[in-house]
């Protein structure tokens, strides 16, 4: 169990969450994928803080940031999801298009 | 090198790589959301494995405890009955696909060549909470004072886009 496995799972896991960004339909499932590239990014720097530097913890305090970070954009997303559901009853991607004039 | 560390390692790999393919296959959404409190679960323990203990304690907190719950909320609240019969990816998922396996076969290709057999310092694994605590307030302080200043402008950004105009009135 190197610094490498753990590089790698995060990249499978970051590439996973590419793939459902870019092909969801559902705003929430695209709202999902993001949090989980989030994820991805977040095991990154711990892994980084384990290995390369364990004498401080600058990793673990940057990913602490991204998680509230995270939770503000999760809060601001979801809430304007639910005001565009609230306008054109739908979730889906390609009907959100009331701005294409 | 069969130890304790690798076994729990890849079991949580496994766990965390299959419930995320759930998370951007699955049809129905809210199976979706369930799959995902499990990736972030997952997660949690991979920052125990790695020695960080309060960032496990606080991923459960705030991701599967908050967010997931805020995030359950909203595909309940947005459901109809005729979406478990669309289907729920576009018609570029081949070109996704292709794409994510071009960007995990570089990211792993790139990752490989620099950081391959890095491997832990042997430390005794002590407990994070201090540090952190005097890191936030200490070198730290400045980016903590503006994520409480974002964090008051997604309240109120939250309580905005959330109330109903036509109600209001």
């Amino acid at each position: 169990m190197t610094l490498y496995h753990f590089l790698a799972l995060s990249a499978v896991l970051f590439s996973i969450g590419i793939y459902g960004v870019l092909t969801r339909r559902n705003v929430l499932g695209i709202l999902m994928s993001i949090e989980l590239m989030f994820n991805a990014a977040n095991i990154n720097l711990v892994a980084f803080n384990y290995y390369l530097h364990p004498e401080n913890l600058w990793g673990q305090g940057f990913v602490l940031f991204v998680i509230t970070l995270a939770a503000a954009e999760a809060v601001v997303g979801l809430s304007l999801v639910l005001a565009i559901y609230r306008n054109i009853k739908s979730v889906y991607a390609e009907n959100m298009n009331i701005l294409h004039g | 090198m069969i130890n304790l560390p690798s076994i729990i390692f890849y079991t949580f790999s496994v766990l965390a790589i299959g419930m995320a393919i759930v998370v951007v296959t699955s049809r129905n959404v809210f199976h979706s959301a369930m799959a995902l409190t499990g990736t972030l679960g997952v997660v949690a323990g991979f920052f125990a494995l790695l020695g960080a203990d309060f960032l496990a304690a606080s991923q459960v907190l705030i991701y599967v405890g908050g967010i997931m719950i805020i995030m359950l909320f909203v595909v309940m609240l947005s459901q109809q009955p005729f979406d478990a019969l669309q289907r729920q990816t576009n018609t570029q998922w081949l070109y996704g696909i292709l794409f994510a396996a071009a960007v995990a076969a570089s990211l792993i290709r790139s990752f490989r060549d620099v950081y391959r057999g890095v491997a832990a310092v042997a430390t005794d694994t002590v407990p994070t909470s201090a540090p952190i605590g005097r890191l936030l307030l200490g070198d730290m302080l400045v980016p903590f004072e503006a994520v409480s200043l974002v964090l008051l402008a997604a309240l109120v950004g939250a309580v905005v886009f959330g109330q109903d105009r036509k109600a209001a009135k």
